[in-house]
């Protein structure tokens, strides 16, 4: 899966704190978990053993897809802080 | 302090920077990127737009192009078929060109340097999260960990599809589902002489396919472009149609490399980059307004971009609106008056150029481009009707007008049928 490849394929700075805020106790109650597959980074895993989202902001593409398609309130999204994040090379 | 700030060196950012800059204003643009374009993706062809050759005259010569695109392809899949109307124009073949395939990272850094060489004053790695509001006026910005005011009598947000900004200034709201399209791309690396060969091209020609009928039955498409050295191969998907399917695109895309159509213009081509953006895909209904005291919006912030099916245009339409937006400041400034009354000239002059024009012209092609039979039904009727044309069996041939119907008739209810011609028929012709 192309997804499985991002970090030789992508460019990015990370910054050291998380750019997305998830409030996972919304995400227990949440009826579709859409950001789970809509996400073109595959950042969202719906943790079956633990019953809880997990989230990775490293890979995120700042595309804003789980901006849009969560309804529930669960996240607080911004863009990463200036000069960090995705860094494209061509594309 | 400065004249004019402007937020963001995309397309429509930098170009109204420049303007301004080339008319003396002194301009503050601003981008959260530590280069401007590393954080843009587009999906190939930037569309011939005078207006930047206005602003900069030797703009072909000097531009980072890659190809320009002679010949595209409109390919209808099906499981097991395909069916492509190719287009080649001589015309096409010589300046100004119809359009041309970029790279966005090298593109926009060399224009941004443009804007530069004219006086523009570039912050880069620096997002604006805070605009400085005073009632309904906007003053400038808040910049940087500790908030630091930087004010302008006039402000030009450009920040992108998403604009949080503009939500911010009180302009729009955030964007719905059944406005937006994600798109995803990978670049992959070939050879030069073996992109000429595979596509019938010579010296920097390019080609574009689009593709219908590769989604799933999920309202969107798939493309690729070739660059000099590379192709860029993607998927647009609508965000609502995604949603309601549960696929996940980069499985939808792995699928879409795959069908044989796709895998034989890949075929040996290296994965170097893989990328997604939100294309504004609200049509002319959704743009937001534009303009209030001491703002305007331009380019993907405005909502500006539109499809017909076979047109797909925002990097000009952004180019073009940030020039609209550079001159309504110019013209305020002559005036001395920032308020809402006076930027509303940019209204105006965006209704009065293609911009706007274009948008309004295709405004029922977009909603027709919401039916979800023509990225499913439809695509498989024309497989039918070429396969019995072209198919030999020893039974005899009918007419095409009664393979037409038949296959439409097996395909979907009549009705249906009659309301998407005239529907279509109404949003194009």
């Amino acid at each position: 899966m192309i997804t499985d490849h991002l970090f030789e394929l992508t460019g990015y700075r990370i910054d050291k704190e998380s750019h997305i805020t998830v409030n996972r106790e919304m995400c227990t109650s949440c009826d579709h978990r859409a950001c789970v597959f809509t996400c073109p980074a595959g950042c969202y895993e719906w943790n079956e053993a633990g019953a809880r989202i997990d989230f990775a902001y490293e890979a995120c593409l700042e595309c804003g897809t789980c901006h849009i398609i969560c309804d529930k309130g669960a996240l607080q999204w911004n863009y990463p802080r200036g000069g960090f994040g995705v860094r494209y090379r061509l594309t | 302090m400065h004249d004019a700030i402007v937020i963001g060196a995309g397309p429509a950012g930098v170009t109204a920077a420049l303007r301004m800059a080339q008319k003396g204003l002194s301009v503050l643009l601003l981008e959260r990127g530590t280069v401007p374009g590393e954080k843009n993706m587009f999906g190939g062809m930037l569309p011939n737009c005078p207006v930047v050759e206005e602003l900069l005259p030797r703009f072909l010569q000097e531009a980072p192009l890659e190809r320009h695109i002679v010949k595209r392809t409109l390919c209808l899949l099906s499981d097991s078929s395909a069916s492509s109307f190719v287009f080649e124009s001589k015309n096409f073949d010589r300046p100004p060109f119809s359009g041309s395939t970029i790279y966005r990272p090298v593109f926009d850094k060399w224009y941004a340097q443009k804007a530069r060489e004219a006086g523009v004053n570039l912050l880069t790695g620096c997002l604006v999260d805070a605009l400085l509001i005073d009632g309904n006026a906007i003053q400038g910005v808040r910049i940087g960990p500790d908030r630091a005011e930087i004010k302008a009598p006039v402000t030009i947000v450009c920040d992108g599809v998403l604009s949080r900004l503009a939500q911010k200034a009180g302009l729009r709201k955030t964007p719905e589902q059944d406005a937006l399209a994600l798109g995803i791309k990978a670049l992959f690396r070939l050879k030069e002489e073996t992109i000429n060969e595979r596509f019938g091209l010579v010296r920097d020609q390019g080609c574009s396919h689009e593709f219908i009928g590769c989604t799933r039955g999920i309202r969107g498409g798939g493309f690729i472009y070739t660059q000099t050295e590379t192709l860029s191969a993607g998927l647009v998907l609508h965000l609502d149609s995604l949603r309601k399917s549960g696929f996940a695109p980069y499985d939808l895309f792995e699928e879409f490399l795959a069908c044989d159509t796709v895998r034989r213009l890949l075929k040996g081509a290296r994965l170097v980059e893989y990328s997604a953006h939100m294309i504004p895909e609200g049509g002319y209904r959704k743009v937001p307004r534009l303009f209030a005291d001491g703002v305007l919006l331009a380019g993907d912030a405005a909502g500006l971009c539109y499809t017909n099916g076979l047109n797909l245009e925002g990097m000009n339409l952004a180019m073009a609106s940030g020039f609209h937006a550079a001159e309504t400041v110019l013209d305020a400034f002559q005036k001395h008056d920032f308020a809402a009354q006076q930027l509303a000239r940019y209204q105006s002059r965006l209704e009065n150029s293609f911009v706007l024009r274009d948008m309004k012209t295709y405004e029922k092609s977009m909603d027709f481009m919401r039916n979800d039979r023509l990225f499913s039904v439809y695509p498989e009727i024309v497989s039918t009707i070429m396969e019995r044309i072209f198919q030999a069996d020893g039974n005899p041939r009918k007419k095409f007008g009664r393979i037409g119907r038949e296959a439409a008739r097996n395909a979907l209810p009549l009705g249906d049928l009659v309301i998407d011609l005239l529907k279509g028929g109404r949003s194009i012709l």
